[in-house]
Order: C-alpha cells, then structure tokens, then sequence
C-alpha cells in the first residue's frame, strides 16, 4: 500500500476555494469509485497470497523455494489475510 | 559423425549434458568430455545436479560443495551442497525480514513456515536448480558440462523449469492486475505516482533466472544432450521411452554414445561359452541399437579393463571418445 502522503497546507481566498470545490468533487464522483477499486486491490492482494504462500493455511502450493523469496514482503499482510480467509464465508452471508 | 565432429561442427555449443539410467557411465563421460574439451585449450566447468554426485570418486578429489575446484588446467569441477545452499537461502531470507521491519527475531508463524517450506520434498531440486542458474548465469566458462541425475529424476528436474514457468506467468500476470487497479486509484486522486511494486520486481527477478535456464534446456544451438545407453535389452528400451519423454519438453538430443561394449577382438580368441554367448547376445543387441538409433549413434565406447577413476582413466577414455 502506497504511504499517506503527507497534507498540502490549505490555500486562502479564491485559490482555497478552488481546492475545496476539488475535494467535495472528488468526494461526490470518485470516492466511491477509488474505494471500489483499493478493496479489489486489497481482495487481489490476498488471492495473491494464497496462490504463494497457501502452505501457511494448509493449502498446498508448488513451489515453495521461490515463494521463499516473496515471504518478507507479505509480512505486514499475513494477519489481515488469515483473518480474511477465515471470513470470507461466515453466519452473516445468509443475512444479506 | 563421431562424437568430435559433433562437437567441431557446433562450435556455438556451451552446455553439454550426458544423460541415462543410474550406472551405465554418465559421470564418467561427462568427465572425459571435460577432460577433452580442457585439453584442447577450452575453459570448462564439469558439475553435478545430483544429491548424490560421483564427481568426488572420479577425480578422487573432494569437491562436494567446495565450489568450482580446479582439477587440472582449464578444468573445473563442482558439486553442488543443496543442503547448504538452503540453510544460506533461509538465512538471506530472515535477514531481509529482520531487516525489512526492524523485529528481534523472526515471528513464530513466519518462522515455522520457513522451516516447513524447507521440509518440502521439491526444496531439495528446486535449491540445485537454483544453484545452476547461479553458476550458468556468471557465465565465466567456454563449456558447462552437466552430470545429469538418472532418468526419472532428470525429466523431474527438466520438467521444473517448466512448471516454475507456468506459476510465475499467471501469479506475475495477478500482480500486474494489481497493479492496474493501483495505478487507476492514483489517477482517480490524482496523485502523481505510485510506490513501485517490490513484489512484482522480485517476480520479474525470479522469471528471468527461470527463462535463463529453461532457455538452455531447450536451446538447440547451444545446448546438446547425450543419451547413455549400454547394448542390453532393458536399457534400449527405457532409453527410448526416456527419449521421447525429453523430445516433449523439447530437448535438443544430440545423440547416443554406447557404452560397456565388450572388445570386439574377444570373438577371435579362444574364450569360455559364458563370454561367447555374452558376446553373441550383444552383438545382437549392437545390431538393433543399428537399427533403431542408426546415425544418431555417435560413438561406441568398449568396456575397460578396470573401472575410470583419476586423472589418468579419464585421459584413456578421452582419448577413446575423441580421438
């Protein structure tokens, strides 16, 4: 995930009047959309994972020696994808 | 043709592999073809994919995982220690992770899994694997002279690089995807750029050593694969289903060398029923490798008076193969 990048100071006058137009813009027409397409990503992510390091869950993946070498980068995102794992199909589904 | 014009009329050949069921001479013709190609001013490295290497008996000098050893001029040899080579790769791997997130010591889930993958019965092939495409990838020698494994074991290690390949298509092509829905959520903010993917350019990494080697296992110009065959029926036999196996993952054969022929002058001298009928028996079995293999035999070897070990039988066979 791309780091937050840090916050552009606000503008005074016209300019900062501007900026805001820009943000409930985007707020009204692409929020959504951008939402959308991070949780795609995030979904993505963890297929990604699955496919590589399957082994961790009890799924068997060929071949582990390469995978090796993807390990250290998925690190931060193990916990989060067992969790999801584990959620994907739970009581709730039936509900909605 | 025999086995020197064959080499003579490839000069563009760089990787040279012997091929065949366990015992019938692989080792051996792998080094006296080392030996040759040494002795005509060649620089050559003869190394060995298999766990359980005779290259150490042959030069009677030992090399197991000592990296390339120097046997004599222009000739190197090397076996290579996959369990070494795994427990270097796991410690490359912990120290990226310590290193990458500043942690004492590695999380136990984490760490359990590197064991585990260790375990896994391919980890073992998959580390020689990788091992040669370290060796072949710096490039420093003239000749690469491969001391296969026995058949079965072979198409295994063959068929790796093509199943290495397939994975890492589709999970490469996944992460591309990802990074398409990146790039997209960028554009919708309008942010300028996105962080490089690091996994993605690991994945390109990894690709590129698996095309590097599948490319040689398949590459007609630079790569001949020499069958081993001895004139006994089962051998014949399996060699041709062996050979039609490799033809599928398109392996360029180059030939056959026949091995363990039993001198050709015993006919004419007085000897026991047992050698006459051992020597009726191949003669009919030479007859069919004739038949069946016709000119892409290019070479018959005869059984020695003693087995090939040390410099000095390597150079006698040498001279044998090669004129």
């Amino acid at each position: 995930m791309p780091d937050e990048k840090p916050k552009v100071e606000k503008r005074g006058g016209l300019g900062g009047l501007f900026d805001n137009m820009k943000e409930i813009m985007y707020g009204m027409a692409a929020h959504d959309m951008s939402r959308y397409a991070l949780r795609t990503r995030a979904s993505m992510e963890h297929l990604f994972i699955l496919i590589t390091m399957g082994d961790l869950i009890g799924v068997p993946i060929l071949p582990p020696y390469y995978s090796l070498r993807l390990l250290p980068y998925v690190v931060p995102n193990i916990a989060t994808w067992k969790r999801r794992m584990l959620r994907e199909k739970d009581v709730s589904d039936a509900m909605f | 043709m025999s086995l020197k014009d064959v080499f003579e009329k490839n000069p563009n050949r760089r990787y040279i592999m012997f091929g065949g069921k366990g015992g019938l001479g692989k080792t051996t013709f792998s080094a006296a073809t080392a030996y040759w190609l040494a002795s005509q001013g060649k620089k050559v490295l003869v190394f060995s994919v298999d766990p359980q290497a005779s290259l150490t008996d042959i030069f009677q000098k030992d090399i197991f995982g000592k990296g390339p050893v120097k046997i004599m001029e222009n000739l190197w040899a090397q076996e290579i220690d996959a369990d070494s080579h795994i427990k270097n790769y796991q410690g490359e791997i912990r120290k990226k992770i310590l290193d990458m997130y500043g942690f004492d010591q590695i999380p136990e889930e984490i760490e359990d899994y590197i064991q585990a993958a260790s375990a896994e019965p391919a980890m073992e092939e998959s580390a020689i694997f990788d091992a040669v495409v370290d060796i072949i990838v710096e490039g420093k020698y003239d000749y690469y002279i491969y001391d296969l494994v026995p058949l079965g074991h072979a198409l295994y290690y063959l068929s790796m690089a093509k199943v290495y390949d397939e994975w890492i298509n589709k999970i490469t092509k996944l992460r591309e995807e990802m990074r398409e829905y990146e790039t997209m959520v960028a554009k919708i903010k309008r942010q300028k750029e996105t962080d490089e993917d690091k996994i993605l350019t690991e994945l390109m990494y990894i690709k590129g050593r698996i095309n590097a080697s599948s490319g040689i296992l398949t590459d007609k110009e630079k790569t001949a694969f020499f069958f081993v065959v001895v004139p006994e029926e089962m051998i014949i036999l399996d060699t041709q289903k062996a050979a039609e196996l490799f033809a599928k993952f398109d392996v360029p054969i180059a030939g056959y060398v026949v091995n363990r022929v039993l001198p050709t002058e015993l006919h004419t001298q007085n000897v026991p029923a047992y050698l006459k009928n051992r020597l009726a028996m191949q003669d009919g079995y030479l007859d069919k490798i004739k038949v069946t293999l016709g000119d892409q035999v290019k070479g018959f070897v005869p059984e020695l008076e003693r087995d090939v070990t040390g410099l000095a039988m390597i150079e006698k066979l040498a001279k044998i193969m090669y004129g």
